[in-house]
């Protein structure tokens, strides 16, 4: 096991990471930003180092200063958290020039899967089904034309590097794919230094399911079941919840055991998560693999008791997993709300300023995972999550009645937050029927959906 | 408590007094005690005498167990102005500060890193980046700098970036020992300033005959009470 860790990240992850540092006995220091000097995280822990100006590309983005940080306080490891450098390959790979080692998976094995492109026909080979799509990377207009019309309209234009919906255009015929694909390369050229696109088949009212995996160095992989993030805004994650309700119980068994099939066959290492698209029919497409812990992980710690960030650490360290499939129970149904600083009312703006009030939910099944205190000031230059309220329940409707009053019981004043989106969503007909797909919200909008809520 | 009048002349007397001191005086003495390593420089003018004392704890403890809290800063060089002589404030040596003079402007004691850039008397040289301090060859505490002159450098992952004096003026005093870890933003090494800045308003503050008559109302009081910064 390490000595001591380095948390390069900020937020309620940098908290989460903080506290399996500590239920594994593992000394951990915490970066911070200028902006973030009275951050929860930097309260928490026992050392905490100034790495930059609030500016993320100088600090919380910058290798060199994240890195330096580590070896001026002594650490032997790097958990980049989600975000900022999590995903850069690079980034690990200089780490581990430095003789530390990055939390996750190691440099080659994130190389191999770093090109989504690359990935889908790797995994595809070993056994996963994945959505009709352009032959590589688009190379010219001539290309890309010759491509859409092979798969078919209409097609999605998607950057190869990043997320996010940043560089991601939907397209209905040919006469509008040149303009399109010029703008989301100059999309995926400023979100992540790397225009490469490609397409795919767009598939209409599709749900968003992923599977959770753990893998470690010697080969032994289990998965941990699946989240359903279907319910998103302009491709952004809200609310997440584990079992689908898009699925059967067989064919969920199914795809989460034909994905760690495929992953281990393919060499990953570490926890990770693949992400599938359901269409109407209840057919998945493997879209892509994401090598880091995600924003939505406590669902599926919810539901078997398995600690997700203490597991990355302790096969990062080089332990075996410890457990098999037969030991991975999963039980009830789990639900998480994204609570983000934003105003529903105003087209989710963002908003900052100082939490006056804060009380957290509490009661059987109910988590709260957020780096909120009362006088705490959200810094306006990072993303606008400001916790995670995390529901567990013998069955979905018993997790919808905990969401609900748990959702009644959180206090944020001082700023505005999106808790009127969950309020409604846990009170929409088609979230409770389980059918909610990743474009309702945005077909709907937001604000219909909202009044739509109030009037019941 | 009750307050007697002055002569209107001796006021304005102790003004001028008070001004020529703040003006020319302390500056000069402030870059002298930078530079000499001394800890106390004491004149007599006239009816009055200035003391700088630099504080006993110089160099700030290195690194503690909160990297991320800056090391606690040594007090800044404090002038005190006392009247002598008979007349004074009964001649007793009622050291009072004048107010908004160094770190002493909002009494909150000399450690605030907020209270960096208000010392109208010496600027701090911080640190860029994330690393190891290495002052520069030759730059030693006396050694005098102009703005934007390297004073030494952070060793970031064996590259080394700039550290630059902030102002013109005397190197002072080092918080931070050659090799030790620093962060970003950390306080390294004092730059005593050869003049005030001027127009600074903190150091137009310091010297407003107001605040001066302030002062030596106070001491002529003959109480003993400390000035409101006093720690």
């Amino acid at each position: 096991m390490f000595q001591k860790i380095l948390i390069a990240n900020r937020g309620e992850i940098a908290v989460r990471i903080l506290r399996a540092c500590r239920t594994l006995g593992v000394e951990a220091a915490v970066v911070y930003s200028e902006a973030d000097r009275d951050s929860l995280a930097v309260r928490l822990a026992d050392e905490a180092i100034c790495i930059g100006p609030a500016d993320a590309k100088r600090s919380y983005l910058s290798a060199s200063a994240v890195i330096s940080a580590a070896v001026v306080t002594g650490c032997d490891a790097v958990h980049p958290g989600y975000g900022f450098l999590s995903e850069d390959e690079t980034f690990a790979e200089v780490v581990g020039a430095h003789g530390l080692t990055f939390i996750g998976p190691p440099p080659d094995v994130l190389d191999r899967f770093a090109s989504k492109e690359a990935t889908r026909r790797l995994l595809g080979g070993y056994g996963l089904p994945t959505i009709p799509g352009s032959d590589g990377m688009l190379r010219d207009d001539a290309h890309s034309l010759e491509e859409a019309d092979r798969i078919g309209y209409p097609v999605l234009i998607k950057p190869s590097a990043g997320g996010g919906g940043k560089g991601m255009r939907m397209v209905r015929s040919a006469r509008e794919l040149e303009q399109a694909i010029k703008v989301c390369r100059s999309e995926a050229k400023a979100a992540f230094g790397d225009d490469s696109l490609y397409l795919e088949k767009w598939l209409e009212d599709t749900r968003h399911v992923e599977v959770q995996v753990a893998v470690d160095r010697f080969g032994n992989g289990v998965h941990l079941g699946e989240r359903d993030c279907s319910v998103q805004r302009r491709h952004q994650k809200i609310l997440e919840e584990a079992p689908t309700p898009a699925l059967s119980p067989a064919v969920r068994v199914e795809l989460a055991e034909r994905a760690i099939r495929a992953v281990v066959a393919a060499g990953y290492e570490n926890v990770g998560t693949l992400e599938f698209l359901v269409d109407g029919n209840g057919d998945y497409y493997f879209i892509e693999i994401n090598c880091r812990i995600q924003v939505e992980h406590p669902v599926t710690e919810m539901l078997t008791g398995i600690d997700l960030v203490a597991t990355q650490i302790r096969i990062a360290a080089g332990e075996p997993l410890g457990f098999s499939q037969a030991d991975v129970d999963l039980r009830g149904h789990a639900i998480e709300l994204r609570i983000n600083a934003e105003d529903v009312d105003h087209d989710f703006r963002p908003s900052a300023g100082v939490v006056e009030r804060y009380l957290a939910p509490g009661g059987p099944g109910v988590r709260m995972d957020s780096h909120m205190y009362a006088g705490y000031e959200v810094p306006p230059y990072y993303d606008s999550l400001l916790g995670k309220l995390i529901v567990w329940g013998r069955d979905r409707g018993a997790a919808i009645d905990r969401a609900r009053a748990a959702l009644d019981e959180l206090i944020v004043d001082g700023l505005v937050t999106n808790v009127p989106i969950h309020r409604a969503i846990l009170r929409n007909e088609v979230f409770l029927d389980g059918r909610m797909t990743t474009n309702l919200l945005d077909r709907v909008g937001s604000a219909a959906f909202v009044a739509a809520a109030e009037r019941r | 408590m009750g307050k007697h009048e002055r002569d209107p002349a001796d006021r304005l007397a102790d003004h001028a007094a008070i001004d020529a001191l703040a003006n020319e005086l302390i500056p000069a003495l402030i870059a002298k005690l930078g530079a000499s390593g001394l800890g106390e420089i004491e004149v007599r003018e006239g009816d009055w005498k200035v003391r700088l004392r630099r504080p006993a704890d110089g160099v700030a403890p290195a690194g503690g167990r909160r990297t991320g809290r800056p090391a606690a800063s040594p007090a800044p060089v404090r002038p005190s102005l006392t009247p002598v002589g008979p007349g004074r404030g009964g001649g007793e040596e009622a050291e009072a500060r004048i107010p908004g003079v160094g770190a002493d402007i909002d009494g909150v004691g000399p450690a605030e890193p907020g209270g960096r850039g208000r010392d109208p008397f010496r600027a701090m040289a911080t640190s860029p980046a994330v690393g190891f301090f290495q002052p520069r060859s030759g730059i030693v505490p006396g050694s005098r700098v102009r703005s934007g002159d390297p004073i030494g450098s952070i060793d970031v992952l064996g590259v080394p970036t700039e550290v630059v004096a902030a102002a013109d003026g005397i190197v002072g005093a080092s918080l931070v020992e050659t090799g030790e870890a620093v962060e970003y933003g950390q306080e390294l090494v004092w730059i005593e300033l050869l003049s005030a800045p001027s127009g600074g308003p903190d150091a137009l503050a310091a010297l407003d005959p107001s605040a001066a008559g302030e002062l030596v109302a106070r001491s002529e009081l003959g109480t003993g009470d400390p000035a409101p910064g006093e720690p």
